[in-house]
């Protein structure tokens, strides 16, 4: 009899589990499906895929409600509720970003995301640059750091994929040559982890992560050198012309009606990106 | 960039792949038979410790488990991050395969016949003199296949290092798939993780066919 209580239980539990994965399985092609469409059928597009990486403050982080949240999420999201389509949030690996745009996994790379030259040669559409950033130095306050010419025979960290990592083995060869080593880490969480354990002995980062970073952390300081200027823009796939008009489009009356200006003052976060966003010079 | 320069990029890391690998076995095979040993103990507190720390170890992921090594004592103790990564790599790899061979160890030894416990003292063994002379040989034949399964996993469990930015044979390749958009360094880091399983494939297979002396 207990045996038999325990077998019905037991294919119960196989029978849920059945029906639970195919439902899954139902609802992940389904969803896949309609945003996958390309270039041509962007006409009737009603979500939006925006790719971000989520450890990326001021410009993509998860705010405090859990929700993701950052400068540009907020402008995506303003743009996407003009053209009355839904956005949808997918969260890249960013060393793997352009992979995962091309598998369309999502519609674009919009996330402090820095235009490369490499980018514009692989075809990958470009949207107009909308921030100048320039690549800083982060380093312990106490460590007698002054300049880059310190660092030789130190070690340095950098996010594994970010431009700051390209700059290190492109205009920055020569620099990197006089460190100890250079520490790829997967996010900057984890490079200023670096940083604050004595690991290394300064972090290449992005200007407005470095001062997001100081805002909230004391004992360090950006070192005053400019090691190479770039701009942010968002990245689509090379047949998503269309789209990236039509996003574009949106912002550009964002910037008009001046609702633009109105998110990028909203919050004391974003006060240290204004000079930098080129729409609003 | 090349088909043999990202080969040769991803060769110079899997010799950082191979450092985990030998470093892992060197220290976890023998670590997981002291652990096997206490959580037999009879010594209820003990095996009781054991147990709990087994539980922890296999229920949490390896991942979980690196990160914790690499970076808890800074965020806990305010202790340094280790510069050279292979250290807490190798620390977190250690013991929890340990914890996995431990259990494996158990099986066998508890899968020995009494009767052979018995045999050996009638025939004047000591406690000591059984375990090593009589139950350990025959516990390692038949653990052999469990144990090689583990070995596999490891070659593979090995690429979970780029977690804590330690720059082994995946890690190299995940960053050159990223700078030249291409899908071809995982396909080489395939075939880099296979030729390897297939060498420890055959060793193992030797192993097994040496210690077959009964049959």
């Amino acid at each position: 009899m207990k045996k038999k209580i325990i077998s019905i239980i037991i294919s119960g539990l196989l029978a849920v589990t059945v029906v639970l994965s195919l439902a899954a399985c139902g609802g992940n092609s389904g969803g896949g499906a309609a945003p996958a469409g390309s270039g041509a059928d962007n006409a009737e597009k009603t979500t939006f895929i925006m790719g971000i990486d989520p450890e990326y403050p001021p410009f993509s982080y998860l705010g405090d409600d859990g929700k993701y949240t950052g400068f540009d999420v907020e402008i995506c999201q303003a743009a996407c509720d003009k053209l009355g389509i839904e956005l949808e949030i997918f969260e890249v690996n960013w060393d793997n970003k352009l992979i995962q745009l091309d598998a369309k996994e999502c519609d674009c790379i919009w996330s402090g995301m820095t235009i490369l030259d490499s980018m514009k040669e692989a075809g990958y559409v470009l949207s107009d640059p909308y921030f100048d950033n320039t690549q800083v130095l982060l380093v312990k306050a106490d460590s007698g750091i002054k300049s880059s010419a310190d660092l030789a025979g130190k070690d340095v960290a950098v996010q594994l994929g970010t431009s700051g990592d390209q700059l290190l083995s492109s205009d920055l060869e020569e620099l990197a040559a006089t460190f100890n080593s250079v520490v790829r880490c997967d996010s900057f969480l984890k490079c200023f982890t670096e940083l604050d354990g004595n690991a290394v002995e300064a972090v290449l980062v992005d200007e407005p992560v470095a001062k997001a970073y100081i805002n909230e952390h004391e004992g360090f300081v950006i070192l005053d050198e400019d090691l190479g200027g770039e701009q942010y823009g968002i990245c689509f796939r090379s047949d998503d012309q269309a789209l990236c008009d039509q996003i574009q489009g949106a912002v550009a009356e964002l910037v008009a009606d001046g609702t633009y200006k109105q998110i990028a003052e909203s919050k004391e976060e974003y006060a240290d990106l204004i000079p930098n966003l080129i729409f609003l010079q | 960039m090349s088909l043999w320069t990202m080969i040769g990029l991803m060769a110079g890391g899997f010799g950082k792949t191979c450092a985990i690998f030998f470093l892992t076995l060197l220290f976890s095979l023998p670590l997981g038979m002291v652990v096997a040993l206490l959580r037999m103990s009879k010594v209820k507190v003990v095996s009781g410790i054991v147990r709990v720390i087994i539980s922890i170890l296999r229920g949490t992921p390896l991942l979980l488990q690196i990160l914790a090594v690499t970076y808890g004592p800074h965020y806990l103790l305010g202790a340094d991050v280790s510069k050279n990564k292979l250290i807490p790599v190798v620390i977190a790899f250690a013991i929890n395969y340990a914890a996995y061979f431990a259990e494996i160890y158990r099986g066998g030894i508890e899968s020995m016949a009494i009767g052979q416990y018995e045999a050996a003292d009638v025939l004047g063994y000591s406690k000591f003199q059984t375990f090593i002379h009589i139950i350990l040989p025959q516990v390692i034949k038949r653990i052999m296949p469990s144990i090689t399964n583990e070995i596999v996993t490891l070659v593979k469990d090995t690429s979970l290092a780029f977690a804590v930015s330690y720059q082994e044979m995946f890690t190299i390749g995940k960053q050159i798939a990223n700078s030249q958009t291409s899908f071809i360094p995982f396909l080489v880091a395939g075939v880099f993780y296979y030729v390897f399983n297939a060498i420890v494939d055959f060793v193992m297979a030797r192993v097994e066919k040496k210690m077959n002396y009964y049959h």
